[in-house]
């Protein structure tokens, strides 16, 4: 196992390397003085500044490996340029936003990593009974009603109405609060840090906040999990060992939870990995119903601002991110399954 | 389920649903007051910014000599002055050239420094060296020094063109020049004219950040002009981020920035030591929210006081409940399509190959009167009033509003005609336009429907005259927009102008004058026609002449100008509105702060 996640890790700087290379292309797509924003850190740079001079004292005409030399260590330190979208450095906007992204993204995972795989078990044992077409038919409707209609639905209900689950990530009450000196932002996830304050009224608040963004994100992927899982475990479910293990006389329950769900948990574990990866992207409607200023709603905005350095900056964070998460999807191939290991 | 459960069920949602609709008779966080923007804020320097979105939040922190009586913009009274200067009180002497202002004592900044009239000269002074580029300094410059800006003062005293280049003696120079303009009198403050000029009061007033008082001490501490008359150079044209005061504040108003999120939120602290009675709010929120539903629902459950609404969402509210809906309020502004006649191409995608080559727009482009009219024949100014702006409010007749002078509901203006539109384009750049098409970007800024909708008018109308035209439409935040329009990477894109003071000569300088604003951001071409034709010198005499006809007469011509020569595309004049929660109290519209809301009278109570 160990020498397995040695290998994967050895490959790693290679990818990375890889990565780098395809997103300083992109870079080296642009002329020269589009290319000057990926270098600047203040803006006060280009004031009174003949953009030709800067141009060739930041070398953007030079050969395109010493560029890159310049550029891999520049973003070594942390320096991608200067968005103009967030008006601050890149690495800045990046820090600031990822956060709510973050805290949105990880704790709609665990409801429906676990929601859909059970939902997914559920209706494959109950093949073709009244609750497998009641699961499917919720599948459906979860993966088709837009989320932009479920999200405004939901505030509508649970906001307008209710008023239980308002939008933005915390009341100006609890607002006031985190930006005051009393209160330490170890690191800006209000869950973490209300706990880590031993505030448990921020929690609380951030909590109620995130309600209604989670389940709205967790509606469109449970039914999608829901259908991986399904369709997995009705496949494993006609394997000639699971046939072998119900005529031993094996209980029912663990044959199913023994072992069909294990080796069903392949592909769904292959598309948990995407999908963590676009929570943690940013989810650029769910962010902007509920006021969420979080990656998604900047890289749209950033996108749209054709604001290079921050859409760059934000491919590399994507590239260096699916690594990650693909590196975390392979251990949890060898996990569930051995046989991987030793192939 | 039995159905008698599932109608017990629906019972009782119904009834939770009632009740808590119905909970909101009582005032939401009474000393709390929260508006909802969209976009953002430029700056919170109050000598830099020059946008309604900043200068609400400069007019609750800082203060200036003088301000305008409540429901008033004709009326003063007396602010960190203790008088307003009328000849009568013989405080503006010497006919009319002289204005003193006693400074009011006891005065202290939010971060505890005492105000002095040093303080007073010192804010003037650091301002007049800003003059950032699109800044608001030109209306300051020219009562005082009769010039558009201080590289004009440097070209006349040193004939250095570009204030940044002067050496340390040119600057002290020139220096001694502004100096003499400003002066310290015991505790009283002097103006000195070089001409009588009957705008300078409502130039220097409250809700212009240029009169801003800040605190001398502490400003140098933070890194702002450091008082020294050789450091013009240093201190010119500042770069937004790097302005010390871009992000800190510390006035004396009757509010105290708290804190200060980029594009999230803004929260002001009530002065609990200001000089008159404190606020009644304790505390002012602003949260930029760009999706309209949101704001809506946070408005209906009483989370928000005051929203953000653009007009064509006015049939979602009227009828909201503890809602308040006032429309139809004189609105003393401009909404144009600013075309820049030089668009800086140079890493610019908006004009996409730079050329005229059918996949993009050189960069002289609209400096063709044949495309500037043809684009101005392309626009569907009645559907915009009547569908766009749900009737309220009028096509603009050129740079000056109604009522001011020189505004004439009989002036000729343009008119939806995609003939005329066709004629013209194919005279553009000889004909050789019409052959290869163009592709060009429009910009508005994200969250204005109404600027998107205008955009998207003109892109669907000239698409239609040729397949080879190509127009994208894209929105960008409000600060970068800005950005792009002083950068001169502007290409087309629609703006507004709201009055500073009431006079037609607050609209005839920006827009037409080669140095003013928006003529500063239409680049060196238009600079080069607008001195050449006589623009420059017509909109001078418009305030220099006293006499009400002959001034109408000049403000007329200006307004034909526009017309003839189809500077740009002048669109609409808007009424103003506002939505609030109707326990919102003591707010009066005030049409120079616009959309802007000046909280210190403000409080929240059911009545």
């Amino acid at each position: 196992m160990i020498s397995y996640i040695v290998r994967r890790l050895l490959i790693l700087p290679i990818i990375l390397i890889g990565v780098t290379l395809l997103v300083f292309s992109m870079i080296m797509m642009l002329g020269p003085y589009e290319r000057l924003s990926t270098y600047i850190k203040d803006p006060a740079e280009l004031k009174n500044v003949d953009v030709d001079v800067l141009v060739t004292k930041l070398g953007l005409n030079d050969p395109w490996y010493e560029q890159y030399g310049r550029w891999i260590s520049g973003v070594a330190r942390g320096d991608m340029g200067w968005s103009e979208s967030a008006g601050s450095t890149v690495t800045q906007a990046f820090l600031s936003r990822f956060p709510a992204t973050a805290e949105l993204g990880l704790l709609a995972l665990l409801p429906v990593v676990v929601g859909g795989v059970i939902l997914g078990v559920f209706a494959s044992v109950h093949h073709n009974d009244f609750w497998d077409h009641v699961s499917r038919v919720l599948a459906i409707i979860g993966w088709s009603v837009p989320t932009f209609v479920f999200g405004l639905i939901m505030l509508m209900i649970f906001y307008g109405t209710l008023g239980w689950f308002p939008p933005s990530r915390l009341d100006s009450w609890a607002l006031d609060i985190v930006n005051s000196a009393g209160f330490i932002n170890y690191t800006n996830f209000f869950i973490i840090d209300g706990l880590l304050n031993a505030n448990f009224a921020i929690v609380g608040n951030a909590i109620r906040h995130l309600v209604a963004p989670v389940i709205t994100i967790s509606i469109l992927w449970w039914a999608f999990i829901m259908r991986i899982t399904r369709s997995s475990m009705l496949e494993i479910l006609r394997r000639d060992y699971i046939r072998t293990a119900r005529a031993k006389g094996v209980k029912e329950n663990v044959v199913v939870y023994k072992h069909a769900v294990r080796n069903a948990l392949i592909p769904v574990v292959t598309v948990a990995g995407r999908m963590v990866l676009g929570l943690l992207g940013g989810l650029v409607i769910t962010e902007t119903i509920f006021n969420i200023k979080g990656l998604g709603q900047f890289m749209a905005q950033a996108a749209q601002q054709l604001d290079y350095p921050a859409v760059l900056g934000g491919t590399l964070y994507f590239g260096f991110l699916l690594i990650l998460i693909n590196l975390c999807v392979d251990v949890s191939y060898a996990i569930i399954d051995p046989r991987i290991r030793l192939e | 389920m039995k159905r008698s459960s599932i109608l017990i069920l629906v019972l009782s949602m119904v009834l939770v649903l009632s009740l808590t609709v119905g909970a909101f008779a009582q005032v939401n966080n009474p000393n709390t007051f929260t508006k909802i923007n969209m976009g953002t804020i430029d700056s919170l320097d109050p000598h830099y910014q020059y946008d309604n979105a900043s200068s609400e939040i400069y007019a609750n922190i800082y203060e200036n000599l003088i301000m305008f009586k409540e429901g008033d913009i004709t009326q003063y009274e007396p602010l960190l002055a203790t008088e307003v200067p009328t000849v009568n009180n013989g405080l503006i002497k010497n006919d009319g050239t002289t204005y003193i202002f006693p400074i009011r004592e006891g005065v202290t900044f939010h971060e505890g420094g005492t105000l002095t009239p040093e303080d007073v000269k010192y804010s003037f002074m650091r301002g007049l060296i800003h003059d950032r580029n699109g800044g608001p300094w030109w209306m300051l410059y020219g009562p005082l020094f009769d010039a558009g800006g201080l590289s004009d003062i440097t070209e006349q005293v040193v004939g250095v063109e570009n204030p940044s280049e002067l050496t340390a003696a040119q600057s002290a120079e020139v220096y001694a020049e502004l100096d003499k303009a400003i002066s310290v009198d015991g505790n009283k403050v002097v103006f000195n004219l070089p001409k009588p000029n009957p705008t300078f009061l409502s130039v220097v007033v409250h809700d212009n950040g240029l009169g801003a008082i800040i605190d001398k001490e502490w400003s140098i501490e933070q890194g702002a002009w450091d008082g020294s008359p050789e450091t013009i150079a240093e201190y010119y044209d500042p770069a937004k981020e790097s302005d010390p005061l871009h992000e800190q504040t510390n006035g004396t108003g009757p509010f105290m920035l708290n804190t200060w999120e980029k594009g999230k939120r803004i929260a002001l602290d009530r002065n609990d030591n200001y000089w008159r009675e404190p606020a009644q709010l304790e505390r002012v929120i602003i949260n930029y929210i760009d999706e309209w539903s949101t704001r809506k629902l946070m408005l209906q459950r009483g989370d928000a006081d005051v929203v953000y609404m653009d007009k064509q969402y006015q049939s979602q509210v009227e009828n909201l409940d503890g809602v308040e809906f006032i429309s139809g309020l004189p609105n003393l502004y401009t909404g144009y399509g600013l075309m820049n006649w030089t668009i800086d191409t140079k890493g610019n995608p908006d004009v996409h190959s730079g050329e005229l080559d059918g996949n993009g727009v050189p960069s002289d482009f609209f400096e063709d009167i044949n495309v500037r009219k043809a684009f101005n024949y392309s626009m569907n100014y009645d559907a915009f009033v009547s569908e766009v702006m749900d009737g309220d409010g009028q096509q603009a007749r050129g740079p000056i509003p109604e009522p001011f002078l020189g505004f004439d509901e009989d002036s000729p203006v343009y008119t939806m005609d995609l003939e005329k539109a066709e004629e013209h384009f194919k005279k553009a750049f000889d004909g050789e336009l019409w052959d290869k098409g163009f592709e060009i970007t429009i910009l508005y800024n994200t969250g204005n429907s109404m600027r998107k909708t205008a955009s998207d008018m003109l892109k669907y109308n000239i698409e239609q005259i040729n397949p080879n035209f190509k127009i994208n439409v894209r929105g960008i935040q409000w600060a970068s927009y800005l950005d792009r329009m002083i950068a001169g990477k502007f290409t087309l894109g629609f703006i507004g102008w709201g009055a500073d003071y009431a006079d037609p000569h607050n609209f005839t300088v920006p827009f037409m004058r080669s140095d003013g604003t928006f003529g500063n951001f239409k680049g060196e071409s238009y600079k080069e026609w607008a001195k050449e034709n006589g623009v420059d010198s017509l909109v001078n005499k418009g305030v220099e002449v006293t006499d009400r006809e002959e001034r109408e007469e000049i403000y007329k011509e200006i307004q034909n100008i526009a017309y003839e020569y189809a500077t740009d595309l002048y669109l609409y004049q808007p009424t103003a509105h506002i939505l609030m929660r109707d326990w919102v109290q003591g707010w009066t519209y005030d049409p120079i702060l616009h959309d802007g809301i000046y909280y210190y009278r403000i409080y929240k109570a059911q009545e």
